[in-house]
């Protein structure tokens, strides 16, 4: 597995070891705000998640979740404003309902539900994004490479996709 | 309606054109060259396919930055552009404003941020040269499938609504009608004024609000492009930013201009009430004028409590009262609206700090009305007819509660904001107590003291002066109210001193006045119709608190004064000008250009099972019988994308994120190759 994971990644020069990749989807006016302002006050935080701005988490379809795993990522963040605070007065109610039964799908499909987290983050919220961002790297790193395709095929699930294991 | 859709110009690459992808990657001056290496990320990003040009520049937001990229658009035939920069909140607009400069789509642009998500977040140079390039990477993936865009045109009728008619709603009125436009405010209480038609003299400059409302008043009501509704309430609206369409429910005032004999009608009339004008200090009858020179000039007849009984009819000679009135609707249009409903007042609970429990305990509110000489006690400070020695102020009542400490509001939360006024409100009442009554001993309870505005300071100092004793107390442990045991006085204010380092104090308190704060009102019906987002401390919420500061996210909505937020009559009537003047800058276009990043419908992949319909924050999709489809009001779509998330047969696309966009984003970050790109 380790083997197969190290693939993924792009080590720089001498480095070798593996590092969690980590999507993190974040809606523009609440969470990318909070990580900005993570930036300009030079919090220090783990290179590992990887930002995909969207207008809101209400954007946030499962399917880009999935296509996140099945493409190579180790855990997959969910951020958006707090309910109450959304900039589109309820897209994150959607994402509040869709996000826990996201996870169970997800350990249905025998993912551990550290790999994906949901949070709420405000604008003002940089402490709680680049400490999110911290607990999430350590969470997945302990868990180690995912690779979906070969967990689906040892499940005996899946269905038109790819089903070969990486480097295989 | 819009005059022009949304426009996908050419195929889903762009004009049909193979992508040239153009880079452009900054320094900063070194708030990201210094821990990013750009020349080998524009070394790695020049070798991906479609890039045609990679370089690394300065300030690439400088004028010859933006010089290079124009020219390179101009010379190399660049037909995407990618700067990997500051966070695009900063500089996206200034960038795309190049592009169109360029002669370019300005849409066909990508701003990566690499310096607030990279090299101010990572400190290692080489994650953060690898995290630089894993970003542009995706940028690279990303733009391969934008399309060019057009802004959505819609028209405006030169008009606004105003809801709300206190000093904020009629700054804003007489704003816009000067500038020409056709203004209608909507006022639900028969009289105009609002809370500043209740306050006495006003800090900084001391003056009297009624006298400074009246000329506002008379202005507007006398301005011929203002229509006014006293005793409107909001009913329905329809429509969207250029065309709104409300529905107000005119109740019946029950008395008209012709009424001659205004002050023998009242005194006829038997039913009493409590006067909210006075806070339940006085009664009114049921026939009723709130104060001397409000505005409409006649009495208005309290519903709840006139039982029709007939003698104000008798007592007019029949003429200028009608009790058996109906309401009316009417329909209004407008092409923006102001929301400037105002505030309410904390009303402490009972037993809070001996509220209404013990009547020597009043709010600042009733204190003022019992300073101002057309109070009800016409400014004497009398009290149960009791001389009155020892006065004592607590600050923050209602506002800055901490959790734990103090039991929630009706809705679960907690006021844990500053509601800003109280301080300034406290003190100026406190001095003017002080000159008119110098042998009073003033006693000031506070957690904390904000007198932030121009000339605030100033009361604190005055007071400070005249001996008005400072107590500061642990927001943790409020001070208690009691009955004074030795009978010194009604009532004995306990606390612990933190000025003078933990001192337990007992104060008698003849009269105790709690500076209550301000909350946002129950403004449901408001919020529902249309669609305003609300914050967590419940007022009305901006786009953008420095950005976007007096306009709601749905488009064509202003915030005019304190419906945003605990603001005084100073801060209110400059949000009221900020609002009308933007509202203003927006009719006088006659046309609206909206960011075009809306979703829009495939028809032929929809199924027309109107989940999208449900799923909507703003009703912008309805459903095409005729065609059993979806279609999305382009003109009501703030482009949220809540409704392609939600389609089961991925018929619907948002502009700039669609699914392939995002897909081939997720693929290029984890160093895959994207799919071959779809219409996006």
């Amino acid at each position: 597995m380790t083997q197969v994971g190290t693939q993924t990644q792009q080590p720089g020069p001498g480095r070798t070891t593996w590092e969690p990749r980590i999507i993190g989807f974040l809606c523009y006016w609440c969470s990318y705000t909070g990580a900005d302002s993570a930036g300009t006050a030079r919090m220090q935080y783990p290179p590992n998640v990887d930002i995909i701005k969207v207008m809101c988490s209400g954007r946030i379809d499962p399917e880009l979740i999935t296509t996140a795993f099945a493409n190579g990522a180790d855990g997959v963040m969910v951020l958006g404003c707090h309910i109450g605070d959304c900039h589109y007065i309820s897209g994150n109610h959607k994402t509040m309902v869709r996000m826990p039964l996201m996870r169970r799908l997800l350990a249905e499909l025998g993912l551990e539900p550290e790999r994906f987290r949901h949070e709420w983050v405000s604008a003002a919220e940089g402490e709680k994004f680049s400490k999110l961002v911290g607990e999430m790297t350590e969470q997945v790193r302990a868990l180690g490479p995912l690779n979906w395709p070969r967990l689906l095929h040892e499940r005996g699930v899946g269905h038109g996709m790819d089903l070969k294991a990486w480097g295989e | 309606m819009s005059e022009n859709s949304v426009k996908a110009q050419g195929s889903g690459n762009g004009g049909g054109e193979e992508p040239r992808i153009g880079v452009f990657i900054c320094h900063c001056g070194g708030n990201i060259s210094d821990v990013v290496d750009v020349h080998r990320v524009a070394e790695e990003i020049g070798r991906l396919p479609f890039v045609v040009f990679s370089t690394t520049h300065t300030f690439v937001c400088s004028d010859p930055g933006q010089a290079l990229i124009e020219q390179k658009i101009k010379e190399l035939n660049l037909n995407r552009v990618i700067v990997a920069a500051c966070s695009p909140t900063l500089h996206e607009l200034t960038f795309r404003r190049t592009l169109a400069r360029a002669g370019l789509n300005q849409y066909l642009f990508e701003h990566t941020n690499i310096r607030e998500q990279v090299s101010w977040v990572v400190a290692d140079h080489e994650l953060a040269t690898q995290k630089a390039t894993r970003l542009i990477r995706a940028a690279v993936a990303r733009v391969r499938d934008l399309v060019p865009l057009q802004k959505r045109r819609i028209p405006i009728h030169p008009s606004a609504l105003v809801i709300g008619g206190g000093v904020a709603g009629l700054t804003a009125a007489r704003d816009l009608a000067d500038r020409g436009f056709a203004v209608t405010v909507i006022e639900s209480a028969p009289f105009l004024g609002g809370r500043m038609a209740q306050l006495d003299r006003l800090y900084p400059t001391g003056q009297r609000a009624r006298e400074l409302l009246k000329p506002l008043v008379d202005e507007v009501v006398r301005h011929p492009r203002i229509t006014i509704h006293t005793n409107a309430e909001l009913l329905q609206a329809t429509g969207f930013i250029g065309d709104f369409r409300t529905t107000v429910r005119l109740h019946p005032r029950g008395v008209d201009a012709s009424l001659r004999n205004a002050g023998a009608v009242m005194a006829v009339c038997p039913e009493e009430a409590p006067d909210p004008f006075n806070y339940g200090l006085t009664k009114r009858k049921a026939i009723y004028l709130p104060y001397e020179g409000c505005y409409p000039p006649y009495p208005a007849i309290d519903w709840k409590a006139c039982t029709k009984c007939g003698k104000c009819v008798e007592a007019a000679g029949k003429a200028g009262i009608d009790l058996e009135g109906q309401p009316t609707d009417i329909e209004i249009q407008s092409g923006v609206i102001l929301m400037a409903v105002g505030l309410d007042l904390y009303e402490p609970r009972r037993g809070e700090y001996g509220y209404r429990e013990h009547p020597e305990v009043v709010t600042l509110a009733q204190l003022n009305r019992l300073l101002d000489a057309d109070g009800p006690t016409g400014g004497k400070l009398v009290l149960n007819g009791r001389p009155i020695r020892n006065v004592g102020f607590i600050h923050c009542v209602g506002s800055l509660q901490h959790k734990g400490i103090h039991p929630p509001m009706p809705d679960g939360r907690i006021n844990d904001y500053c509601s800003r006024i109280c301080c300034t409100t406290t003190l100026r009442a406190a001095t003017e107590l002080k000159e008119r009554f110098p042998e009073l001993n003033i006693y000031d309870f506070h957690e904390d003291i904000r007198t932030y505005g121009r000339g605030h300071e100033a009361y604190y100092d005055r007071a400070s002066q005249q001996g008005v004793v400072f107590v500061r107390f642990d927001p943790l442990r409020p001070p208690r109210v009691e009955h004074d045991p030795r009978g010194e006085a009604p009532l004995v204010v306990k606390t612990v001193d933190r000025l003078t380092l933990g001192e337990e104090v007992e104060v008698p308190i003849d009269l105790l006045v709690l500076a209550t704060g301000l909350v946002a009102r129950d403004m449901a019906k408001l919020v529902d119709l249309y669609r305003c987002s609300v914050g967590s401390d419940r007022f009305l919420l901006e786009v953008h608190p420095k950005l976007r500061p007096v306009e709601l996210a749905a488009f064509g909505l202003f915030l005019a004064g304190s419906v945003q937020g605990p603001m005084d009559t100073v801060e209110s009537t400059a949000a009221a000008a900020a609002a009308a003047s933007k509202a203003a800058a927006l009719i006088a276009q006659a046309h609206v250009e909206l960011d075009p990043f809306i979703a829009k419908v495939t028809e032929e992949k929809c199924s027309g099972c109107r989940i999208c319909l449900y799923v909507c924050p703003y009703d912008a999709i309805s459903r095409d019988d005729a065609k059993k489809v979806a279609v999305v009001n382009e003109a009501l779509c703030t482009g949220c994308g809540t409704c392609v998330a939600t389609c089961p047969c991925n018929a619907i696309i948002q502009f700039g994120f669609g699914d392939t966009q995002v897909k081939s984003e997720i693929l290029a970050l984890l160093g895959r190759q994207p799919a071959a790109a779809e219409a996006a």
